[in-house]
């Protein structure tokens, strides 16, 4: 049955989505970047304000032996919950960790759709474009109501903040852990050993911070044995096989 | 004059505000198509309302996170860059420490006492140029990131799933592992937001209780929290 689904879905998503959000997303991505050099260009060349060119080069050197990296990392790493639309949106909008993976995986989980579907991938737009506008809304008021007003917030209203990341980084493991024990254990393993090998000092022969090969480690070693085990599990027997996946 | 009147000045707000208009527009193009083919390939109109009622509440936590850290990048960026930064790419700590790199860059400390507008536009730099690669990446690669995503599925579209929940489970694997690491209130709030968070899963495996698809997630970030602030 879900062959069928996926069959009939293939013409419309294929045909009339996926080449219209690639149009569009390669567009607004390009023009996105143009019109972000617009308040540095103001700076320079309409209030005279010149770091030069030696210092502004300085600044993007240090930044991007920090960043580089993850230039590339982080949308190979996150395209597969992401989807093609999702990373156009995901990466000019930012915040791609703490939120956008976050609204993307609710959104599918509350619609009953499978990441890495079409369906899932529609959805998960949906939700990426939800937390953009949430985003953007709470920043506005943010903005008008200004560093005074918000500089008031009790210290430990701030703490308590601080802790709503790493809370919800927890359920979206767990949410993941049920579904998928299996291949749940294998990243748990990859990504609490390399951490932990990180902590050792071991991966100092890396260069600049190796938060970049325990992403990849986790996240690909992930997709590598949960496939080998999926591709296990149909040889030996038929009927397991959804099992890995089923919600 | 002092800087901050530049930073805020009008024609700073324009400009930002071209930028965070653009994310807009690019959510609203693509959220219009895909209410427009996602209904022809029979995605129900509940499904919509869930999807959109749970990524709402699930923003709400970080958003205000975000929130919270902009207080530092308001003071020394101002308004409209901090408006535009965090809406557009970048997060809090990247942010952050971009300015304090462009502003290190011409010899200064990012909203320290020396804080001036070279320094101010040596950080507005240091931010754009610094976060463009991730945008010219994605412009120009996903095409080929699906590609990719195929050949890792071996061809074959019924494994997809598979290579979803592989990413899926290291990423956030990855995410909360490295805050339980830190061995403090993140600890402990994570812990708590995957045990209520699996305590729902697995009720709701017999139970399939909308609701708590919907809300899961949100009250165990909440849980998480509270629980890590009172112990």
């Amino acid at each position: 049955m879900s062959n069928h689904v996926e069959n009939t879905g293939t013409t419309v998503f294929d045909q009339e989505y996926l080449p219209y959000i690639i149009k569009w997303g390669r567009a607004t991505n390009l023009l996105g970047i143009l019109l972000s050099l617009g308040p540095g260009l103001i700076c320079t060349f309409v209030f005279g304000l010149r770091p030069g060119l030696g210092a502004i080069m300085a600044g993007f050197v240090m930044q991007a032996s920090v960043s580089g990296v993850f230039w590339f990392v982080e949308p190979i790493s996150y395209f597969p919950v992401l989807g093609v639309p999702g990373t156009y949106m995901s990466f000019l909008s930012g915040n791609i960790g703490n939120l956008r993976l976050p609204a993307s995986v609710a959104a599918q989980e509350a619609a009953n759709v499978q990441p890495g579907t079409e369906k899932g991938t529609i959805i998960a737009t949906i939700g990426v474009a939800v937390s953009i506008a949430v985003n953007i809304i709470i920043l506005t008021i943010g903005v008008i109501l200004g560093s005074s007003v918000l500089s008031q917030l009790p210290a430990n209203v701030i703490a308590a903040l601080n802790n709503i990341l790493p809370a919800l980084f927890g359920a979206m493991l767990a949410q993941q852990f049920v579904a998928n024990p299996k291949i749940g254990s294998v990243a748990v393993v990859l990504a609490g050993g390399m951490i932990g090998l990180n902590k050792l000092k071991l991966l100092s022969f890396l260069p600049g911070n190796p938060a970049y090969a325990i992403i990849i480690v986790a996240v690909f070693g992930s997709i590598y044995i949960g496939r080998y085990m999926h591709n296990k599990s149909t040889a030996d027997n038929k009927p397991s096989a959804d099992k890995t996946v089923s919600k | 004059m002092d800087y901050l009147a530049i930073a805020n000045s009008p024609l700073m707000w324009i400009s930002c505000g071209l930028c965070v208009g653009l994310v807009l527009l690019q959510s609203a193009l693509f959220v219009q198509r895909s209410f427009s083919v996602g209904k022809k390939m029979e995605i129900t109109d509940a499904q919509f309302k869930s999807a959109i009622k749970s990524s709402f509440t699930a923003s709400l936590g970080p958003s205000l996170a975000i929130l919270a850290g902009m207080v530092s990048l308001l003071v020394a960026m101002g308004g409209p860059v901090s408006w535009f930064r965090l809406s557009y790419i970048g997060s809090v700590a990247y942010e952050l420490m971009a300015a304090g790199f462009g502003a290190k860059a011409v010899g200064v400390t990012l909203g320290g006492p020396d804080m001036n507008a070279t320094a101010f536009a040596c950080g507005i730099w240091t931010m754009t140029l610094g976060s463009i690669g991730w945008v010219l990446f994605t412009a120009l690669a996903t095409p080929k990131l699906d590609k990719f995503r195929h050949v890792l599925a071996g061809g074959k579209k019924a494994a997809l799933p598979i290579i979803s929940a592989g990413a899926m489970c290291g990423a956030f694997a990855y995410l909360s592992l490295d805050r339980v690491f830190r061995f403090d209130k993140q600890t402990t709030a994570a812990i708590v937001g995957f045990a209520v968070m699996a305590a729902f899963m697995i009720y709701n495996k017999k139970h399939q209780k909308q609701w708590i698809k919907e809300w899961a997630f949100t009250i165990s970030m909440f849980v998480g929290m509270f629980v890590s602030v009172m112990i």
